[in-house]
């Protein structure tokens, strides 16, 4: 391990808040208080929040969560972040039947019916978020992480 | 298996103790309130008709009966962590407190670190340090998963962390890992004493840099998943002789049984104030194996 390295490659930078909370705001009407409380930070393309606490002088590989990533446009919010914040949505927002829910969960995608702008959606099931989708045209594409989607069709059931 | 016989002295009851090695652990998981209530999971959990019994000595511990507890909804949304029972004691041991900076020195998987964020509720600041790069990644993922927006991890050798004061620190040592046996077959047949002196090295570097890390009136708590004493309170013994500004504090957690530390090994006497460390053996509590310590700077 080479801090001197690392020191080098991990940059992140404070960021206003204001602007995350109107990023936020603007996609998904959440309400910027939600984003009152913690810091954010900028590392390359990437966004990332922390409870508002005093950080030592340290070489970081991570600071908090990575919420959003600003890589393409528009920016895409993290399936993690949504399960935090994305409960305060008021709108880009579906709420999914069980056959839906889990085809989403396996990763797949689908064709559904919603009046969302095209763009990134938070995906609920029974009133909790399941996670980040990207829908367009009808049809939506799950954005669940990998190592988080549901394997075996048939073999864990929804409850 | 020969090996655990230089343990025949120091344990209770040794033949249970040889006898439950070959008995595989029952799965195990902790309830993470940084994303669910505890009432609602074990609701949810009812209503998928997964057998369950909550821990006589923890209330957020729960034993599964499920196949794979790891497939279930309630673990990808991060509402449960699958973690070994007995792992779960260096946090309660520790008792972070919500507004407090804590370092959890040797932090990937991130069992421990997600625990002490929750206990945390979110506020104040856990740095968890990993200096091994492909350990990395299960760190992140699972502070991610659970939710824990309090974590900043950093990659130090942690004999080498940077000064800096912190309330509380958690040394959960790299260890032989005997007490995992139960877990996977296979970990006693790589154990030796030698392997034990070599790591008791390192342990005895950690658990000195994390004592000098800690404020005046804080603590550390050493932990391993290992029944050797060179790892454990040899290890404790060799920092604690090199100050007088330590001592040990009594572990006693209400509903699980607990051993002393020892205090004589092969002949050598120990301080007597080793015995308020606390082994965690498989026979007694039906779990993995562990060596706690908490020490408190005066």
């Amino acid at each position: 391990m080479s801090p001197k390295s690392s020191r080098i490659r991990n940059v992140f930078e404070p960021l206003d808040s204001s602007w995350v909370a109107d990023q936020w705001h603007s996609r998904f009407g959440i309400s910027k208080e939600a984003f009152s409380g913690y810091k954010f930070f900028q590392k390359a393309k990437s966004i990332w929040a922390i409870s508002d606490a005093c950080l030592p002088r340290l070489s970081y590989e991570t600071i908090g969560m990575r919420i959003m990533s600003c890589k393409g446009r528009p920016w895409k919010p993290t399936t993690c972040a949504l399960q935090i914040f994305g409960r305060y949505a008021t709108k880009n927002l579906m709420h999914l039947e069980t056959a839906f829910a889990r085809i989403f969960l396996e990763g797949a995608s689908q064709a559904v019916e919603s009046d969302c702008e095209p763009g990134y959606v938070v995906v609920f099931y029974r009133g909790e978020v399941l996670g980040c989708g990207l829908y367009s045209h009808g049809k939506l594409v799950s954005q669940i992480p990998k190592e988080r989607r549901m394997a075996d069709r048939g073999s864990e059931d929804l409850s | 298996m020969d090996f655990l016989d230089r343990y025949r002295d120091i344990v209770p009851d040794y033949e249970a103790f040889r006898a439950i090695q070959c008995q595989p652990l029952h799965s195990s998981a902790r309830i993470n309130t940084l994303k669910i209530k505890r009432d609602q999971l074990l609701e949810k959990l009812r209503g998928q008709g997964v057998l369950f019994e909550t821990f006589a000595w923890y209330p957020l511990g729960l034993r599964l009966d499920a196949g794979s507890p790891g497939k279930l909804l309630e673990n990808l949304l991060g509402y449960i962590h699958i973690q070994e029972e007995v792992s779960m004691v260096p946090p309660l041991v520790l008792d972070p407190r919500p507004g407090e900076t804590v370092l959890d020195l040797c932090a990937s998987p991130g069992s421990k670190t997600t625990q002490i964020s929750q206990m945390m509720e979110n506020r104040g600041l856990v740095i968890a340090n990993e200096p091994s790069l492909n350990r990395l990644a299960p760190l992140r993922s699972n502070c991610e998963r659970l939710g824990c927006l309090n974590v900043a991890i950093t990659r130090y050798d942690g004999r080498n962390f940077p000064r800096i004061p912190f309330d509380r620190v958690l040394v959960d040592a790299p260890c032989s890992s005997e007490g995992r046996e139960r877990r996977g077959p296979g970990v006693l047949a790589r154990s030796s004493c030698k392997r034990s002196m070599d790591l008791q090295v390192l342990q005895i570097g950690l658990l000195k840099n994390a004592l000098r890390l800690t404020k005046p009136g804080g603590a550390v708590v050493y932990s391993t998943c290992t029944y050797a004493p060179e790892e454990n309170e040899l290890v404790v013994q060799a920092v604690l002789e090199e100050t007088d500004e330590a001592r040990l504090e009594r572990i006693s957690i209400p509903g699980l049984k607990e051993c002393p530390g020892i205090t004589e090994w092969n002949g050598r006497e120990l301080k007597s104030e080793l015995q308020s460390a606390a082994r965690y053996y498989p026979h007694i509590n039906d779990t993995g194996g562990f060596f706690v310590a908490k020490i408190i700077k005066n």
